[in-house]
């Protein structure tokens, strides 16, 4: 790990009280190698997540949301490198285990639900095979009370226990990620990672999905990072939001704040590209420009060249936390009067 | 299922119909037929040659001699070889059959297990030095001319060395004094080794339904005892010299084969599993805290083997066949030779024979890949 390299935004911390934080991630910060240079996927993010607290972290395709899934399960590519931060995982530190020992936390303490669109089943085997397999992974048992554990979790998130022994194939879309749900949930983590669970869901599949996830995590009182593109379904599930861009957590605060009066105008404008069906008819926010090429970020507030407000200062200089109530945004010219 | 099954013996039925179509009108296309060879003899009377001409049915009108051809090979009568006069084609092929197969099967297991087993390595562990020595002489195994290869096999282990004998199926002086022909004693090895397979399988299967944690323990028990069974048998048997002979007559032209083709099957499980290794199971597989060995065995392995299997199944069926030069130059009197020597000394019966025993062995071994991928992926289940 690279100690020496300047801490770019090591020191932003997030403005909630943090009484008991289950996972703290400091400057994490994690590039992609390729052929034609870094690409700087996760740059410099710090935040925390609260016991029993729901986090949502939204951004556009390509904004590093999911690549900090797989650093908080170090799960990388071949390409990836971590290149500095830390990964408080109660209180111990992640980021520098070797892969045999991050297989202890791996599901035992910090699980995910992937894709729908993903096959996160294994074909050839049954699903509820799939499930035992990852509760032995961790947990001393019998067949039995493996079996009677399945039987709880297609329960949890109402599945037919007829269907635990059947093929993933057997599966519809919707039940095949609520196996996914129900096979996170195995060993009782306490941290939940839920990357675009429900994104190639229908509406109704999708809505049923979320309900059932959030009373899951209510129940348990685990806490969930819930990645997702879309605002509509993070203002459901999250307590918490963070607004991401371009490999770097741009705001960050309570979900009904921080939707309400953004303070980035990333933010704003990310508000407004959704429409609203009840309300009156308006022109969509746009959005110019494409994000930026993470290889060669621009200098300064990397969201300058597409900003309505940005100035020479945001060119050159990292922009200042401001805080607004209880959400802080890194921005030179933040919305809505917020002050460093 | 089972309506599945039906409708593929259909098909296999009509595709053999065609086969045996299209092995009666290549032969007949030859020029001249069968009675030529003793016709040509001027010293023959003309009305023995009448009488053999009839005799053999060729002057009937060709359809006719297809339908008498159809019947006779449905009702397995394929005739009386003229070389091994007189001896049936079917008797022949009864006593060659079981020797290719043995050797051929054997060196195709050994070959596909050891493929698999180097190409799940290699597939993890790309760009080591295990990856490029594999590779490298394996290819080149692969691509060696093999009757230079089989003769080198011989030279080194058999010549040099000493340890194994030079060719053939068994050593004279052995079986001079012994109570029972070879045939007799082959066809009892393979019973054994048939039990023992069904013994060690039903184990296998047996442990893994009950969830047992000693299943592998039990499993390797079963391979112990039941090999400890089978040799003190044999031994006791009296006969067991005999099957040793046969073992060791079987030994170079089994490793030749294996050497010569296990490179196939490794290239191929490679790719398979960089393939798998992409898909998203395997990321999840890994989420879940597993070892990296039961990520690669259970996980990647298992789904790489599809493709693997169907390919290890048809190379069995070329292996009737393909062995014409291996049992050439080990002097193994299998199907192969039998092929070449019916062909080179005119054995019109046998020639055919042997070929309708192929495309049936062929045809079955499709079906029984059928069966077999249904078997190892749910997502395949015929209708």
């Amino acid at each position: 790990m690279d100690t020496n390299a300047k801490p770019t935004a090591a020191k932003r911390t997030i403005g909630v009280a943090t009484p008991d934080p289950v996972l703290a991630v400091e400057d994490l910060t994690m590039y992609y190698a390729t052929r034609a240079g870094d690409v700087r996927a996760v740059d410099g993010v710090s935040f925390a997540v609260q016991r029993g607290e729901s986090v949502g972290l939204v951004g556009e395709s390509g904004c590093g949301k999911s690549s900090i899934a797989m650093a908080l399960l170090k799960l990388l590519p071949e390409n990836a490198r971590l290149i500095r931060g830390k990964i408080l995982l109660n209180g111990a530190d992640l980021a520098p285990l070797s892969d045999d020992e991050m297989r202890e936390h791996r599901w035992n303490h910090i699980a995910m639900v992937f894709q729908a669109a993903m096959n996160a089943l294994n074909p050839v085997y049954r699903v509820g095979d799939q499930i035992i397999e990852a509760l032995d992974a961790h947990i001393r048992s019998t067949p039995e009370i493996s079996m009677e554990r399945v039987r709880e979790l297609f329960d949890l998130v109402s599945l037919d226990p007829g269907f635990i022994p059947r093929y993933p194939h057997e599966y519809s879309g919707g039940m095949k990620q609520r196996a996914g749900i129900a096979m996170a949930l195995a060993c009782e983590p306490d941290l939940l990672i839920a990357d675009e669970p429900t994104t190639a869901l229908d509406v109704i599949v999708q809505d049923r999905i979320l309900k059932e996830l959030r009373k899951v995590q209510e129940a348990l009182y685990m806490s969930l990072i819930y990645i997702s593109h879309d605002m509509a379904v993070i203002a459901e599930v999250s307590h918490t939001v963070g607004v991401m861009y371009a490999g770097r957590i741009v705001e960050w605060g309570e979900t009904v704040d921080v939707f309400h009066r953004p303070i980035h105008p990333y933010t704003q404008t990310l508000m407004s590209a959704f429409p609203s069906v009840t309300g009156p008819k308006h022109e969509l926010g746009m959005l110019s420009g494409e994000p930026p090429n993470l290889l060669t970020p621009p200098p300064g507030c990397r969201f300058h060249p597409r900003c309505p407000y940005a100035t020479d200062v945001c060119r050159s200089e990292e922009p200042p936390i401001v805080r607004s109530g209880s959400h802080w945004a890194a921005c030179w010219h933040p919305l809505d009067g917020a002050a460093a | 299922m089972a309506g599945y099954l039906l409708r593929r013996t259909v098909q296999i039925l009509l595709t053999l119909f065609v086969f045996l179509t299209i092995v009666f009108f290549l032969v007949s296309a030859q020029p001249g037929d069968i009675t030529r060879l003793y016709s040509m003899d001027p010293s023959l009377p003309p009305e023995t040659r009448a009488n053999l001409q009839e005799l053999f049915g060729v002057n009937e009108p060709l359809w006719k001699q297809y339908l008498v051809h159809l019947k006779n090979t449905l009702t397995g009568n394929f005739g009386v070889s003229f070389s091994l006069y007189p001896r049936t084609v079917g008797d022949v092929i009864l006593e060659r059959l079981p020797r290719t197969l043995v050797l051929f099967a054997t060196a195709t297991v050994i070959s596909f297990y050891l493929g698999f087993a180097l190409g799940k390595i290699i597939a993890w562990r790309r760009g080591g030095w295990v990856e490029y020595t594999s590779t490298l002489g394996g290819v080149s195994l692969y691509t060696v001319f093999t009757p230079w290869f089989g003769l080198m096999m011989i030279w080194l282990f058999a010549f040099k060395a000493g340890w194994l004998p030079i060719g053939k199926f068994l050593d004279p002086v052995v079986w001079r004094d012994a109570p029972t022909d070879s045939n007799t004693i082959f066809n009892l090895m393979l019973a054994t080794v048939a039990g023992v397979t069904v013994v060690v399988f039903a184990v296998a299967v047996a442990t893994k339904k009950k969830r047992l944690a000693a299943a592998p323990l039990l499993q390797a028990g079963a391979i112990t005892v039941a090999t400890a069974a089978v040799v003190g048998v044999w031994l006791a048997s009296g006969v067991g010299h005999l099957a040793f002979d046969l073992v060791k007559h079987m030994i170079l032209p089994v490793a030749t084969l294996t050497l010569i083709s296990f490179a196939g099957t490794m290239l191929l499980t490679r790719n398979s599993m960089l393939e798998v290794i992409r898909e998203d199971h395997v990321m999840v597989a890994r989420a879940k805290g597993l070892p990296e060995k039961v990520v690669r065995d259970k996980h990647v392995a298992r789904n790489a083997l599809l493709p693997v299997v169907t390919s290890f199944v048809f190379s069995l069926a070329f292996a009737i066949d393909g062995g014409v030069i291996i049992e050439s130059v080990f002097s193994w009197p299998g199907m192969g030779q039998t092929l070449v020597s019916a062909t080179v000394s005119e054995d019109l019966p046998l020639a055919v024979g042997a070929f309708v025993f192929v495309g049936i062995f062929v045809l079955v071994a499709h079906l029984a890949a059928d069966v077999l991928y249904a078997y190892l992926d749910p997502r395949v289940r015929y209708r």
